[in-house]
């Protein structure tokens, strides 16, 4: 038991004190907060506002094209915060949903436009083009957009030209503030108040909440949920990494025939994997009490500040959880990859040797998603029990809708199972192929080592 | 006197195969408490095999492995230290606390363990190199570390596989010093080598292998003057004649500025001293020679 001891600290303090567990418990959470933010982020359109010079033919829409395109502007200003009926956008009319979005994307962006109107001044339209064109490759305009007088009417096509047509976020604004000015002048033609149609198409307001009285908006924990998922998968993979690898290597450097010859393989097996997995535990624990810390007083505090946020509500006991599945899925996939390591000889062939395991903890992540569309249908039920899959699937199913305690045992119970069947497996490998030099053992050869163990 | 003692180790019709391949078949030795005991072998003959089944690491397929008189068990694996052939350590610990955690798995507390690595590495000037990563260090300073490792529990019976490659010389004599101090500190050595030098100059006991059997075995004194040739060195001009005869010379090895003679069996060195000054050969050094281990080995090794 003192030897165990020993090699569960040198195995912990081995990956804990290094530079790379720091920089790991840091980075990670920076890392995955920043793939939520980065695409907003780069996609945001640089420098000052979109040129746009408007040759009107029809002479009565370049007011309302220019107000529905500044409307836009005037909503981006107001930062988003719910549109205000007076300003009703053409979200209600039909087919406008995807123009909506990318109106939303847009004004998420930061777009702005700058529009001029095109005075004919006795040129010929072929004329008009030609200034336009000249200007727009001189870069003194960005774009220019042709409304031929039969627009209103039926069978004409305006023309939108611009030096950068991969931009489809100010293409889209353009054609969706242009839809919006012909079909209320169209309105306005047959008599039809296009205001009066804005406030009867006014968008409804939804709240998404849990049964019960307390009303809070958990919109949330979708997004909690598989930040759960992929925290639990990242950690398993992350650790049964490093424990392939220090298995591998005592087993190329013969570090084990050393160990072997004071202490049991079982008990060099059993400390590897304590040691790594409290290391792990470490680990996790920083990023539970960031959460927590987050989840608590980082929405008080934003709540002091008069900032509502929707920040998910965790159920305390969700944290209970997940060290426990932590500890099971470790240990299932850890055993595994010690198995892998002590077949193989170096760490590149372990690398090959691991992918089946990689995939099968991939598998997991996938299987997360239908799970948080349904947590309650028999594939959720099914897949949150079974070994390899319960770690991250049970543990999204409590974050969403928690499952009845029957269910969590019984996963956990066929966890320990697959873990106690795994070890004893593991054990015996282990014995025999960590010396084994020269070449990687077949799996007929593995099987044998096993029957005859 | 010493015969009645208990031997330190005991093997007793020892096997062990791999599939089809016998790596050692019906070994028996016995080592003595308090020498050093020379296992020799070619390269896979089975010397490794036979060590990792005394250190426990595998098991026999028939026979007895005893040590002290008992069957090996756990509890006596803390009373051995093993040096294997591949030295291994982790390269990214710090050698003093590398030294800590293998005195700890042999059941040393802490202090204990960096009061005597300190005392070690003292012993074999690597002081200064205590707290760098055992990655920065040379190969030979590796394998000073990694004997330090096998020594701090101060074991009864120290097992070093192939202790002196590597080693440059100052450093093979410096280990050649410890170990005849571990000696006379009563700590029995077993050596696997097939460096026959330096067998020769430490060992008291040998044991030969070949392919997987014994072919030798016993003191090193009784092997050399029981091994039925004798050797002459010989200096000598126009002695080609008496050196063709077969009878009398089994082969001739020349060595620098003079040669090395084996007689052939049955005859005498004095019969070859008269024939060569009776053919009137100048015989400037005649010198009889007990046969080397190296000659010893490669013989034996050849015959089988």
């Amino acid at each position: 038991m003192r030897k165990f001891l020993v090699i569960v600290r040198r195995e912990y303090l081995a990956r804990v004190r290094t530079k790379a567990f720091l920089i790991m418990t840091l980075l990670l959470p920076l890392f995955i907060v920043g793939m939520a933010v980065a695409p907003a982020l780069l996609t945001r359109k640089l420098g000052g506002a979109t040129r746009l010079a408007v040759v009107d033919e029809t002479g009565k829409l370049y007011a309302p094209f220019a107000a529905a395109l500044a409307e836009t502007r005037d909503e981006d200003e107001e930062d988003g915060s719910g549109a205000p009926a007076a300003q009703l956008p053409a979200r209600g009319m039909p087919d406008a949903n995807d123009e909506g979005q990318m109106r939303k994307l847009g004004e998420a962006m930061g777009q702005r436009f700058e529009i001029e109107p095109v005075q004919a001044r006795g040129r010929a339209p072929d004329q008009i083009r030609n200034d336009l064109d000249a200007r727009v490759r001189g870069k003194q305009l960005d774009a220019y957009v042709v409304l031929p007088a039969d627009l209103l009417s039926a069978g004409g096509k305006a023309e939108y030209r611009a030096r950068n047509l991969s931009d489809v976020i100010t293409t889209s604004q353009v054609r969706g503030a242009l839809r919006r000015a012909v079909v209320e002048e169209r309105m306005r033609e047959a008599n039809i108040d296009p205001l009066r149609v804005r406030e009867l198409s006014r968008e409804i307001q939804m709240d998404a909440l849990p049964p019960g009285g307390a009303g809070k908006d958990a919109g949330g924990s979708f997004q909690l949920a598989v930040g759960v998922g992929l925290f639990t998968y990242m950690i398993i993979l992350l650790y049964g990494q490093m424990l392939l690898s220090s298995v591998v290597e005592e087993k190329t450097t013969r570090i084990s025939e050393v160990l072997f010859s004071s202490v049991k393989p079982f008990q060099l097996m059993a400390g590897k994997l304590v040691g790594v997995s409290l290391a792990g535990l470490t680990q996790l624990a920083i990023w539970l009490a960031a959460l927590l810390a987050l989840t608590t007083f980082g929405v008080a505090a934003l709540a002091a500040r008069g900032v509502s946020s929707t920040m998910p509500h965790v159920p305390a006991v969700f944290f209970v959880f997940a060290v426990l599945y932590f500890f099971v899925g470790f240990f299932m996939y850890g055993t595994l990859y010690v198995l892998v390591g002590s077949m193989v000889t170096s760490e590149r062939e372990g690398g090959q040797m691991a992918m089946p395991v990689i995939f099968l903890s991939v598998v997991s992540i996938y299987l997360a998603f239908p799970v948080i569309r349904s947590p309650n249908s028999p594939l959720a039920f099914w897949v949150s029990v079974a070994p390899f899959f319960s770690p991250v699937t049970m543990l999204v199913r409590v974050v969403t809708e928690t499952p009845p305690l029957w269910q969590i045992a019984l996963s956990l119970a066929v966890g320990v199972a697959t873990i106690t069947f795994l070890t004893w497996v593991a054990a015996r490998i282990y014995r025999v192929g960590m010396l084994m030099y020269g070449k990687a053992a077949s799996i007929p050869e593995v099987l044998r080592w096993l029957r005859r163990a | 006197m010493v015969e009645t003692k208990t031997p330190t180790l005991r093997l007793e019709g020892v096997s062990k195969s791999f599939g089809d391949f016998a790596a050692v078949s019906d070994l028996s030795l016995t080592v003595r408490p308090g020498t050093i005991y020379g296992l020799l072998g070619p390269n896979g003959a089975g010397k490794s095999t036979t060590i990792r089944m005394i250190v426990n690491i595998i098991a026999p397929d028939a026979g007895r492995v005893e040590l002290y008189g008992q069957r090996m068990s756990e509890r006596l694996m803390d009373r051995i230290g093993y040096l294997p052939e591949e030295r291994g350590l982790y390269k990214k610990m710090r050698v003093g606390e590398q030294l800590r955690f293998f005195a700890e798995l042999k059941g040393l507390d802490a202090r204990t363990a960096d009061e005597r690595a300190a005392r070690w590495l003292e012993r074999l000037k690597l002081s200064e190199w205590k707290l760098k990563k055992t990655e920065e260090l040379s190969k030979g300073m590796q394998q000073k570390v990694q004997f330090v490792a096998t020594v701090m529990h101060e074991p009864d019976l120290l097992i070093l596989d192939e202790i002196f490659s590597g080693l440059d010389p100052v450093n093979a004599d410096l280990m050649m010093e410890v170990l005849l101090e571990l000696k006379s500190a009563g700590h029995t050595i077993i050596l696997s080598t097939h460096q026959m030098e330096q067998a020769e100059r430490l060992c008291d006991d040998i044991c030969l292998i070949n392919k997987s059997r014994k072919v030798l075995e016993g003191g090193l004194r009784e092997v050399k003057s029981s091994f039925g040739r004798r050797a002459v060195a010989l200096r000598a001009d126009s002695a080609d004649g008496v050196l063709d005869d077969r009878a009398l010379v089994a082969s001739v090895k020349p060595f620098g500025d003079y040669s090395e003679v084996l007689l052939a069996e049955g005859a005498d060195a004095q019969e070859l001293l008269r024939r060569l000054v009776g053919r009137g050969a100048s015989v400037t050094r005649f010198e009889s020679v007990e046969p080397s281990l190296h000659d010893i080995f490669i013989q034996k090794v050849s015959e089988g």
